[in-house]
């Protein structure tokens, strides 16, 4: 009896696990047709228009080849307007410096990488395009100390990119303009009407991030929480987090450049920061410690700047 | 053995596998490339490189890192954030999943903001310095060179307990 009973549990079982397994096969198969195989009709078209219309509606629905695009015509922006600083050895300083902080950061990989570029400016500021391009000043580097500082203010700016903060900044509004025609079109490339339309809502898509990331500056909500991602990519990464503090409390004395461009336009004040940061160092449970090795390959490799 | 205890033990048989297929999760690769390396850091060899759209097989996890089999039989471990799961489990049978599959559509097909994008944008906006950005992508740090980098600088790993 006992026997039997559980002969027929095992049936219901497998028969209940084949049958989920092959409806989600089936609608699985269905979906993916629409798009990616074979010949697409007007209904295919028609249906999944309506499930982009009802399933892509913010930011974190931009893929990441979507948010790359994004990233690369905001650098193009940003490089419109400031030269770069040629300097091969303290770029790739500076890309290593990023590099040991994203690799300790949970968003690790994005669609090409991170890749870290020194601004011929001597304005304060540090910049994160969407999908990890991220730009620091001459100016910027010229108040770092260290490269605990250093690893600091760039673990800031891979905590933007993380965060996804540039996305963030985007009309809701143009997302789902977007979505839709993307949606629409089946075809491998888009038709000139449709491909106008949406370029058209990427320009207004750039002009949003552009205006917060270099205008305006972000919401203080999000300065604040890449803050925090810097306090722990950058501890994890074995800098000395009371960099993040030093160099805000630099820029607390400094008038010469408050009604300025650059940082000043675009970070809350740094008074506010230093609190919330303090707050967020005390809830680590150890904090590394500067080293020497670090400070002298940090003078070494600033002596270009001299 | 008798004849009701093989039955029994073939169908718990059928039932393991088919469990065993529903768990095994396939992965799509959504960046640009990506590495499987030897051991889950990213300075560690890499075995095999993988394009956006390749897809891997499951076999474990380990704090942020997968290990997976290519199509090829190479076998390794790839980050969790360069991969995102192909929706034909169970947790596709909820809402979720519509989500899931029109991402999935859209990057598979290369759809939305691509390069055909970029290439009008560029034609209207000529001043634009995409050429600088070009360079700017060319600057890579080899797995080795960060590697030396974080020991010589006693990061990372090599920083001794925290």
């Amino acid at each position: 009896m006992k026997s039997s009973r559980m002969k027929s549990m095992v049936l219901i079982g497998g028969a209940v696990t084949l049958a989920v397994f092959l409806m989600t096969c089936s609608t699985v198969q269905e979906q993916m047709g629409t798009i990616t195989g074979g010949k697409v009709t007007t209904s295919d078209v028609q249906t999944a228009a309506k499930i982009t219309k009802a399933v892509r509606n913010s930011f974190a629905d931009i893929t990441e080849e979507e948010e790359y695009y994004i990233g690369r015509a905001v650098s193009a922006m940003i490089l419109s307007r400031y030269p770069v600083y040629k300097d091969e050895a303290l770029t790739q300083y500076v890309n290593y410096v990023g590099n040991a902080t994203v690799i300790h950061s949970d968003r690790p990989e994005t669609y090409a990488g991170y890749h870290f570029l020194i601004l011929d400016t001597e304005e304060v500021n540090a910049m994160a395009a969407p999908g990890g391009f991220i730009f620091i000043t001459k100016g910027l580097l010229k108040r770092c100390r260290n490269e605990e500082m250093l690893g600091c203010i760039l673990a800031h700016e891979v905590g933007h990119v993380r965060a996804k903060h540039g996305l963030q900044s985007i009309k809701k509004s143009r997302l789902i303009d977007a979505f839709t025609i993307i949606g629409q079109e089946a075809a491998e490339r888009y038709g000139p009407e449709k491909l106008v339309k949406l370029t058209d809502i990427f320009e207004e898509v750039l002009g949003d991030i552009a205006g917060t990331l270099i205008e305006r500056g972000y919401d203080r909500k999000y300065e604040y929480e890449a803050d925090k991602l810097s306090v722990h990519i950058a501890s994890q990464t074995g800098y000395d987090v009371n960099g993040l503090l030093d160099f805000l409390e630099t820029m607390v004395d400094d008038t010469s450049t408050e009604s300025g461009k650059g940082w000043f336009k675009t970070h809350p004040s740094a008074k506010d920061r230093i609190g919330r940061v303090e707050k967020e160092i005390s809830s680590l449970a150890t904090v590394p410690s500067e080293k020497t090795e670090r400070t002298d390959r940090f003078q070494n490799a600033m002596k270009a700047l001299n | 053995m008798n004849m009701s205890s093989r039955l029994k033990g073939i169908l718990i048989g059928v039932v393991i596998l088919f469990v065993a297929v529903l768990l095994a999760e396939t992965l799509i690769v959504k960046v640009q490339t990506t590495s499987v390396r030897k051991e889950p850091k990213f300075y560690s060899p890499v075995l095999a490189t993988l394009k956006a759209g390749e897809t891997v097989t499951q076999i474990s996890s380990q704090a942020g890192w997968f290990r997976v089999r290519t199509s090829q039989g190479v076998e390794g471990w790839i980050h969790s954030c360069a991969v995102q799961t192909k929706s034909f489990t169970l947790a596709a049978m909820d809402k979720s999943f519509k989500t899931q599959a029109t991402a999935e559509e859209v990057a598979l097909a290369g759809k939305g903001f691509n390069k055909q994008v970029e290439e009008e944008y560029k034609s209207r906006n000529k001043e634009l310095s995409f050429a600088e950005v070009d360079r700017m992508l060319l600057i890579i740090v080899q797995p080795e060179e960060l590697r030396k980098f974080l020991e010589n600088g006693r990061l990372g790993e090599f920083g001794g307990p925290r």
